[in-house]
């Protein structure tokens, strides 16, 4: 399997001298291409910020990411918003949407950065809001849909212009159980269906069931591993809490 | 101790926010103390015997005080701002125990002392900003700059107790408001959705407002009609009447037609066929008291463009011009959607649609708070720029008018039988003088003679005769005022001029006036025929700019109608003596016959009327530029402020934007461009407005522009006023620019 994404030991530390908190201890992991890759932890763990050292939104202490072969860790600040426009696709769990404009607009507004051509554009949000099923709220502005629609929008946003990666940082956060079932249903199918690489960060064990993968996060280090293979969801599920669980704590509020 | 710490930490997290209205504050309360220090009972600066300045106080203290009261509605719009993005915070604390009663205590002591910092500084700003306005009094009375203390007890009293009241006020409405709300809806107040809350029913309100206007409009034309019209008027006279009628009467039927056919026409179509047809009536409107001036029609109680008639059309044209603008405004949020919908190669370019809809959706929700601000600059722009003109006509005025230190005149308007026409030698005058040991240097006591004595009954107002003087009497004012005489052949007339009239008025009058029928015989003008030296406004008949110069003997036969005296003394006359004088005069003299039938006598004194007219000058010109800066001030400051404090909005968006991708550079330009749009919209069309408005104003007063300032001046001063604007707005601007930048990149 191709590699997208790789880590090579990465740390990450805040404060100056003298009074330094360490958010990423050594981490080093690889993403295969159309992979579901979750990652978990309890608050403080550094799950975000390894999200957002991935992202280029942070940069690293020390260590190398590699996205497609190129060293993020290497490009310069000019080049780093190219990167992520043309690379990366985001799922937030407030879904920064913007208020001024429609869905359909929201949507294309990440093709129109990417100066992708005109009579592209149109064709292109239709296909991908019709996988997403959002078709029929397309012309609605985000105050006027639900939660569940809004972050089917940021989703169909996150891979309208074919990402090497998408990256969701708690994306069911946000929405009522139902809601966070759809959308989780579509992520997979978005997996499944276009091949799609993903990266969750979640601490929510029925969201991370749905992943292929879960790499668990302690202390800024990786705890564990587990691989769903041919498990059937529910039993995943019960794999995660198993786990949850060895990090300690009870049942379901873990983290 | 630990509220007052709470209220130190909020103020200088406030003081940062605020800036601008901080800065702003201290701008006013500058201004305000600098322009009422001249007010003062201690301000006392040596401005000589023949002045006084006491005239000054009480105008301006209005004038000052009634302007400022707009500082009220930027003090309670920047106060609702923050309590709107303070109510999560209230409530905070409200769940914590803390009273409601207290909360809105502690809101009020932060934001007084806020406002208290800046009238602090405001008061120590404004001494030194009053320096200029001393130097604008002293050069207004024509005398030197010199350095003087500033620090008046009265001025610094009544500007705190200015100030303190409109905090109060501002602030106990604050206190009311924020006891009112309840715990939960502060707790969810930042959650509520101001966008897109459908279409406004602001300008519906406008179009209904304005079509009551035309209503008025068709009234007061067909009544203009029915009183005024007369079949015998001129062509440009026929269109204006008929035009006055016409164009509102279309204005108000379309929006009639529209309602029939409202599903089908777009509410844009009935504003934009109703704007061109306001555009038309404006400009009939405008035409009513140039017509009026240049036919001498009245439409009301008394006479020439200043009658009522003729401010009734200016208030229309004001109307129709408010149309106008609230049109514009709202018709650029239409285009803008428009353009977004029309042009998709260019919405789908780049951050162009991320662009439109940060304008779009700015625009709908306030179009009203832009229109607003829109008029109010234009008001602010327009009174800078007639200030120079008003002001300049008015002194340019009393140096043609006050050439001599007493001038008598006479009217017999008011007389119809020729034994009650004026005649004497006013020795009252002198013994006045002589009494208040006076000396004089120049008197000349002299008539003015109708050159046919049948003229005497005629006093239709188009065709009011012109007067004459004696040859030996014209040669004495000329004198007097140190011109060179002037010499005529027998049977022979010369004519005098007042500045006012044109070159062409002069030449057209005198082809039609080569020859003089006289009851002493025949006589023709003269090769040299025009004199325009300024000999005083009193010199000429009622509406007329002219006066025939013939010879003693001719002049002997004729029957004098106006008698007048004209002195010049060998020193100035103190401001006291010459109001006595005037007085004294009236008892004898008055300036309205008792009975109604009888001379009309004047009495100016040179003192008294540069006294007046100084005063009225500076009082015109401090309180429009004033005016000016302050309306012009509190705009800039709203505009900057409406995207200032929604930073936090905007911070959002722009970080959603730089997380998609969008480098810095490119998140830089679109901030600029956004706020280009924001200030150039508004002020490109109060520009716009106020230039055709302040055009019109100019063309209508042409004729006192060439004859008191003079283009070249006007044209000067008025690009120096620009120039100041366009200072204020660029700092405005810059600064709103940086902060934003700034508040924008903090969470980016």
């Amino acid at each position: 399997m191709k590699l997208v994404l790789q880590l090579e030991h990465i740390q990450k530390y805040y404060g100056n001298e003298g009074n330094i908190t360490q958010a990423i201890k050594d981490i080093s992991f690889s993403v295969g291409q159309g992979e579901f890759l979750g990652i978990m932890g309890a608050s403080g763990s550094g799950k975000t910020t390894l999200l957002n050292c991935i992202s280029t939104i942070d940069t690293v202490s020390a260590g190398h990411i590699y996205l497609d072969g190129t060293a993020v860790t290497d490009l310069k600040p000019k080049q780093l918003a190219r990167f992520r426009r043309e690379n990366l696709g985001f799922i937030f769990q407030d879904f920064n949407l913007l208020d001024t404009l429609t869905l359909e607009e929201n949507i294309s507004l990440a093709l129109t950065i990417n100066k992708t051509p005109l009579e592209k554009i149109g064709p292109r949000v239709q296909e991908i809001a019709a996988s997403l099923n959002i078709t029929d709220i397309l012309s609605k502005y985000p105050y006027q849909v639900s939660g569940g629609q809004k972050q089917r929008c940021a989703c169909a946003r996150a891979l309208v212009c074919d990402p090497k990666l998408i990256l969701a940082d708690e994306p069911t956060g946000a929405l009522d159980s139902h809601s966070s079932q759809m959308l989780l249903s579509t992520m997979q199918s978005i997996n499944d269906r276009l091949g799609a690489t993903i990266l969750m960060v979640t601490h929510d064990a029925f969201s991370a069931s749905y992943a292929g993968r879960i790499l668990f996060l302690k202390d800024g280090e990786i705890f564990t591993e587990i691989h769903r293979g041919n498990d059937t969801r529910k039993t995943f599920y019960d794999k995660v809490l198993n786990v949850l669980t060895m990090l300690g704590g009870g049942h379901n509020d873990v983290f | 101790m630990m509220y007052f710490k709470l209220i130190f930490r909020n103020v200088k997290r406030s003081a940062r926010d605020y800036l601008i209205y901080i800065i702003t504050m201290t701008i006013c309360t500058m201004l305000f103390y600098a322009f009422l220090s001249i007010s003062s009972r201690y301000y006392r600066p040596d401005i000589g015997r023949e002045f006084d300045l006491s005239i000054l106080g009480g105008g301006m203290q209005i004038a000052i005080c009634s302007v400022t009261l707009l500082i009220l509605f930027l003090i309670r719009y920047v106060n609702n701002y923050m309590l709107l993005h303070r109510q999560r915070e209230f409530a905070m604390q409200s769940v914590l125990g803390m009273e409601q009663r207290t909360i809105a205590w502690l809101f009020f002591a932060e934001t007084f002392v806020l406002g208290a910092a800046s009238v602090f500084s405001g008061i120590l700003a404004g001494m030194v900003c009053s320096q200029f306005i001393t130097a604008m009094l002293l050069s207004a009375y024509g005398l030197e700059y010199r350095l003087s203390w500033m620090l008046f007890p009265d001025t610094v009293l009544l500007t705190i107790c200015f100030f303190t009241i409109s905090l109060l006020a501002v602030g106990l409405l604050n206190v009311r408001t924020i006891r009112k709300i309840r715990i939960i809806d502060m707790l969810y107040a930042d959650r509520q959705n101001e966008l897109h809350t459908g279409r406004n029913r602001y300008m519906p309100t406008v179009t209904i407002l304005h079509s009551i206007v035309l209503f008025g409009m068709i009234l007061s034309g067909i009544s203009a009609k029915y009183f005024y019209f007369d079949s015998r008027f001129a062509l440009p006279v026929h269109i204006m009447f008929h035009g006055i009628i016409a164009a509102p009467l279309i204005a108000f039927v379309w929006p009639v037609i529209w309602l029939a056919r409202r599903k089908v026409w777009g509410f844009e179509r009935l504003v934009i066929i109703e704007m061109l047809c306001t555009f038309v009536s404006l400009c009939f409107s405008a035409s009513v008291p140039r017509i009026c001036s240049s036919y001498y029609l009245s439409f009301g109680s008394s006479t020439l463009g200043s009658d009522t008639g003729s401010n009734t059309y200016l208030m229309f044209l004001l109307a129709d011009l408010i149309y106008l603008i609230c049109g514009i405004i709202y018709l650029s949020g239409e285009a803008i959607c428009l353009w977004k919908k029309k042009s998709p190669a260019y919405t789908y370019s780049g951050q162009n649609l991320f662009f439109f809809g940060q304008i779009i959706s700015r625009l709908t929700t306030t179009a009203k708070t832009m229109t607003l601000i829109c008029l109010t600059l234009v008001l602010s722009i327009f009174l800078f720029l007639a200030a120079p003109a008003l002001t300049g006509w008015a002194s340019g005025y009393l140096d043609l008018r006050a050439l001599y230190d007493i001038q008598i005149s006479t009217s017999y308007t008011g007389v119809y039988q020729e034994s009650d026409l004026p005649s004497g030698n006013y020795e009252l005058v002198d013994a006045f003088l002589e009494e208040h040991d006076i000396e004089t240097a120049y008197n000349c006591t002299f008539s003015l003679y109708l050159p046919r004595r049948e003229e005497f009954r005629n006093r239709v107002k188009l065709d009011f005769p012109v007067v004459a003087i004696s040859l030996s009497d014209y040669n004495a004012l000329r004198e007097m005022l140190g011109y060179e005489p002037v010499s005529l052949k027998e049977n022979e007339f010369v004519m005098q001029w007042k500045s006012i009239a044109t070159r062409e008025e002069q030449e057209e009058f005198m082809r039609e006036h080569t020859v003089l029928e006289t009851d002493a015989g025949t006589l023709t003008v003269a090769q040299e025929w025009g004199n325009e030296d300024a000999l005083g406004e009193t010199l000429y008949n009622r509406y007329t700019d002219v006066i025939y110069v013939l010879p003693d003997s001719v002049c002997r036969k004729l029957l004098p109608v106006m008698r007048n005296r004209y002195i010049q003394t060998a020193e100035v006359i103190p401001y006291t003596d010459a109001l006595q004088l005037e007085a004294r005069f009236l008892e004898e003299y008055p300036e309205v016959p008792v009975d109604g039938e009888g001379p009309n006598y004047y009495l100016r004194t040179r003192t008294n009327q540069v006294n007046e007219t100084k005063a009225s000058i500076f009082i015109t010109h401090a309180s429009m530029t004033y005016s000016g800066i302050v309306l012009m001030v509190i705009c800039l400051t709203v505009l900057s402020l409406q995207q200032l404090l929604d930073a936090s909005k905007y911070r959002y968006r722009f970080s959603v934007l730089k997380k998609l991708g969008v480098d810095e550079n490119e998140i830089r330009k679109l901030i600029l461009k956004q706020l280009g749009i924001w200030f150039g919209l508004p002020v490109s069309v109060a520009v716009v407005a106020a230039a055709v408005l302040a055009a019109y104003f100019f063309d209508t007063i042409t004729a006192q522009i060439s004859a008191y300032i003079g283009f070249t001046a006007l044209l000067t001063q008025v690009a120096v006023t620009a120039g100041i604007l366009m200072i204020l707005l660029v700092c405005y601007f810059i600064s709103t620019w940086i902060l934003f930048k700034k508040s924008v990149g903090d969470c980016s």
